[in-house]
């Protein structure tokens, strides 16, 4: 009993880093595009079946593999935004049902190659750790440090680099930064390629440490929606905090309540928030 | 041909603009227009429309009379069933603008009222289809008062966020003595001992679903809904009770998306979690993709493409491995996509206006 | 006669803008009266503040001895207020009777079109405003100034008693004009209170008996459109300070 705070803790933090390398990407291309990229679950999901397949089926070197679903995940994502989010850029309607459209596809893709029965995936190093009186596998260690810094990069790259400034200002206004010479078609790719890239290294750190299944993309999704809203459309601050709060919410309501209203508390959180304050933690409001 | 039909004939025919099921196009009091619909069915049977809806009508109850065929009676049923379920997301997306992506869990609920009934009441199937249907009405209203403020993805997402909740609680291992986890409800009795008979009761449910649909869109109700899906402030400047009309579509919607819902369980005579997964959500949105959004019988169309056409395409090659079923899914995807992004408008209309070329041709006009 | 329309004090900030400002003033029944005011005055957003599209930060508005600050659009549209927008907004998908009938079965509309049903009620404000053979278009392919007098038709339709024109003019050419004048001036003497923004003085001076300028949020002077044409502060609105202190 007298570690089931210490449990919330270590597995809070676990859970708050996974949701914050989904929700950042998914907030991104939200603030940049005005997307929501409803198929933002079916990343995560193919880069564990990518992962899978490459590392437990064909017995591919570790590092080849992280790299080789990575690609995947990501050229995956180019190809989404150059075939269905451009050309329907104009309705906000269509780009969601073609991204859903784009989600079961996958779904049902990943169910042809791999069947309906749920896989596992072996962690990068066997074995557990104790700490604080808690034992947990070490990949845990592997997804707060990985997610650590994974955001910081992220944070560098758009404070940073050109690249990220386009993104920045496109974000807060495109056509102002049309005006300046920035296509913002160009960077609404990108920012959907690094989305990609943080589900798909979410999916690598995360996936190990449970089985994988056909339909967890919906999941993630809401999860990271949920996030989104919680923190804010849009801000990246907002995000990463929101994550956290999320994170150690939902493993304080599995230890403390219930594992049901655990996996259910993140789409509780959603209603609620778009009921209360629909501009989230930290966003400015949309007029 | 006498010359009195002819005159007839044409003179139905070009007022079809104005009336459709004989129903003219601006009925203020649904309930007194009934004895002049009943008047002009003859007219309207002699309508284009009319008389491709009748041979229609005809040539499903016919296929399986004759066929005596269990296993095309099966397809046919769940078309039929299906349609009901797109007609209800139409009515919600395609007329009133409220782009749902949870449609399952006025589905879903549905289907585990009725099974519930019958199951632990005893009720017989036709009261607890529509108890099925009205506590869908119910979680109709529950889903709309929040998801009312969200407007376009916001509201998707906030819809699909619902279905991903019932879902999880229907799944949850906790609630199995109340909620039946993943076993769900089984062991229903048949609807009946023919299933000829059953296929013909769901025929009359749907018919009569897409008349009241049709009714409805055609009233001035459905003036509102399509003011308010084409701009929601312009009419609300119009003294339009935006928020009061767009309830009444989500509760609407629930009743005849739970009339479907129960109908499934009722007629597979189990139920189980999947019904409120996403996937069932896109299943009708493909239907009325296919069909064509915003016409109410484009989903009938839609449905027929989906659960005859291309489920029965793959059915065959399910022997060399299950893979092959799950392929009609993946392949509506890649559909769903291209009406989309290709042919907005659904493949009902252009159907119709070829046909109608052929009809006219047929009558030497 | 006596007052229908009290505006009390109404300001509106948005963050650190205060696009109206202290703004007051009275409209008496069956009143035509006009708002002027150089672009970005704060037009848009009275009319804005006094249909409840949007909330004033203070001040007060009574409709008819009614307070209405606060209510919902269509609620105050069903009090007999109603408005048009400055950029049209029809329903694209319907046909341009269905427009109208939207306002006819707005619960005020519905009482006025009783004795005739919705739609003979329709096809004859669609006359009147001159759309009954377009009576089955889409308003998508109607010209610009077909969609102002629709628009004016669907506000016609709710049956006002008051009604807020924003920019009828604006983008017309001198003809189309001409035809909304005329429009104007028959729901004029029916007894329907207008209120009328331009930002062109010209347009609005042979049409009204009153005008009430208004710059920065602010009401400079309320009076005949000559005395407010030649006004000192108007004209500085218009032409910019520099005259008054060089």
């Amino acid at each position: 009993m007298i570690f089931q705070i210490e449990n919330v803790l270590i597995f809070g933090t676990v859970q708050g880093s996974v949701l914050a390398l989904l929700a950042l990407g998914f907030s991104l291309v939200y603030g940049v595009g005005g997307v929501l990229n409803l198929g933002h679950g079916a990343f995560y999901l193919i880069t564990c079946y990518v992962f899978y397949i490459t590392s437990r089926v064909l017995f591919i070197n570790l590092i080849i593999s992280i790299i080789l679903s990575l690609i995947i995940a990501i050229s995956v994502g180019g190809v989404i935004y150059l075939a269905l989010i451009k050309p329907l850029q104009g309705s906000h309607i269509g780009v969601v049902i073609v991204t859903f459209a784009f989600a079961v596809f996958m779904q049902e893709f990943v169910k042809v190659i791999a069947g309906i029965k749920p896989h596992y995936i072996s962690p990068f190093i066997f074995g557990s750790i104790e700490f604080l009186g808690v034992t947990f596998p070490i990949q845990f260690i592997f997804v707060i440090i990985g997610s650590l810094i994974l955001v910081s990069l992220i944070g560098l790259f758009i404070s940073k680099t050109k690249i990220g400034k386009s993104i920045r200002a496109v974000s807060q206004d495109r056509e102002a930064a049309l005006l300046m010479g920035i296509n913002a078609d160009r960077i609404l790719m990108i920012t959907i390629m690094i989305s990609a890239l943080l589900a798909g290294m979410a999916a690598i750190l995360y996936a190990p440490t449970s089985a994988i299944t056909v339909d967890m993309g919906w999941g993630f999704l809401l999860s990271a929606f949920a996030v989104t809203v919680f923190g804010g459309m849009g801000s990246t601050s907002g995000c990463v905090l929101g994550a956290f709060i999320m994170g150690y919410a939902k493993t304080f309501c599995s230890v403390f309540i219930s594992p049901t209203l655990a996996t259910v508390f993140p789409l509780l959180v959603i209603v609620v928030m778009l009921l209360v304050r629909p501009q989230g933690l930290l966003g400015k409001k949309e007029v | 041909m006498p010359k009195k039909i002819r005159r007839k004939l044409s003179d139905a025919v070009s007022g079809s603009k104005n009336f459709f099921l004989g129903i003219p196009r601006a009925t203020r009091n649904l309930y007194k227009e009934i004895p002049h619909q009943v008047k002009s069915f003859k007219e309207w049977i002699f309508t284009f429309r009319g008389s491709l809806t009748i041979l229609c009508i005809i040539g499903t109850i016919l296929i399986p009379l004759i066929t005596m065929d269990d296993y095309i009676t099966t397809i046919l049923i769940s078309f039929l069933i299906f349609s009901i379920f797109a007609a209800s997301w139409d009515l919600l997306a395609g007329f009133t603008g409220q782009t749902s992506f949870g449609h399952s869990v006025f589905f879903g609920v549905g289907a585990y009222v009725a099974a519930a009934f019958v199951k632990m009441a005893g009720l017989p199937w036709f009261f607890s289809m529509i108890i099925g249907a009205v506590v869908a009405v119910l979680v109709g209203l529950i889903v709309g008062i929040p998801c009312l403020r969200l407007k376009g993805p916001y509201l998707a997402l906030g819809t699909m966020a619902f279905s991903l909740i019932l879902f999880n609680l229907f799944m949850s291992g906790e609630l199995k003595d109340i909620l039946g986890s993943t076993e769900g409800i089984s062991g229903l009795p048949a609807m009946s001992e023919d299933l000829i008979i059953t296929f013909l009761y769901i025929l009359i449910i749907m018919i009569i679903s897409f008349v009241i649909l049709i009714i409805i869109i055609k009233s001035n109700i459905g003036t509102i809904f399509k003011a308010i899906r084409d701009d929601e402030s312009a009419a609300d400047a119009s003294g339009i009770n935006t928020t009061k009309y767009k309830l009444i579509a989500f509760m609407i919607s629930g009743f005849f998306a739970g009339i479907a819902g129960s109908l499934f369980s009722l007629n597979s005579r189990a139920v189980n979690p999947s019904v409120f997964l996403a996937l069932y959500s896109f299943y009708a949105i493909v239907m009325v993709a296919l069909g064509g959004l915003a016409t109410i019988s484009g989903s009938v169309l839609g449905a027929f493409v989906y659960w005859v056409i291309l489920n029965e395409l793959f059915k065959p090659l399910g022997m060399w491995g299950t893979v092959f079923l799950f392929f009609p899914t993946l392949i509506s995807a890649i559909i769903l996509v291209i009406m989309i992004r290709f042919a907005e408008q659904g493949i009902l209309k252009p159907a119709l206006e070829h046909l109608r070329e052929f009809y006219d041709f047929l009558l030497g006009r | 006669m006596g007052v229908i329309l009290e505006v009390k004090n109404l300001t509106k900030k948005f963050g650190g803008l205060t696009a109206v400002n202290d703004f007051s003033f009275e409209i008496q029944r069956g009143e035509f009266i006009g708002l002027i005011g150089p672009n970005g005055a704060g037009k848009t957003t009275v009319f804005n503040l006094i249909s409840g599209f949007e909330k004033p930060n203070a001040g007060s508005i009574r409709f008819d001895g009614m307070d209405i600050t606060g209510l919902k659009p269509f609620q105050i549209v069903n009090l007999g207020l109603v408005r048009t927008f400055q950029l049209v907004r029809s329903f694209h998908y319907m046909s341009v009777l269905d427009n109208v009938s939207v306002a006819c079965l707005s619960p005020r509309g519905k009482k006025a079109a009783e004795k005739v049903g919705i739609d003979q009620y329709a096809s004859r404000i669609l006359s009147e405003v001159g759309l009954i053979d377009k009576a089955r278009f889409p308003p998508v392919i109607l010209p610009h100034g077909d969609l102002r007098r629709l628009e004016i038709g669907k506000a016609a339709g709710t049956n006002p008693q008051i009604l807020l024109l924003d920019e009828p003019f604006s983008g017309l050419s001198y003809e189309e004009q001409e035809h909304i004048h005329a429009l104007i001036r028959r729901l004029s003497n029916e007894g329907v209170t207008i209120f009328i923004t331009g930002h062109v003085l010209r347009e609005l001076m042979n049409l009204v008996p009153r005008v009430i300028a208004m710059h920065q949020g602010k009401v400079i002077t309320d009076g005949p459109p000559q005395e407010v044409a030649n006004h000192k502060l108007v004209l500085e609105a218009y032409l910019g300070r520099g005259g008054v202190f060089a």
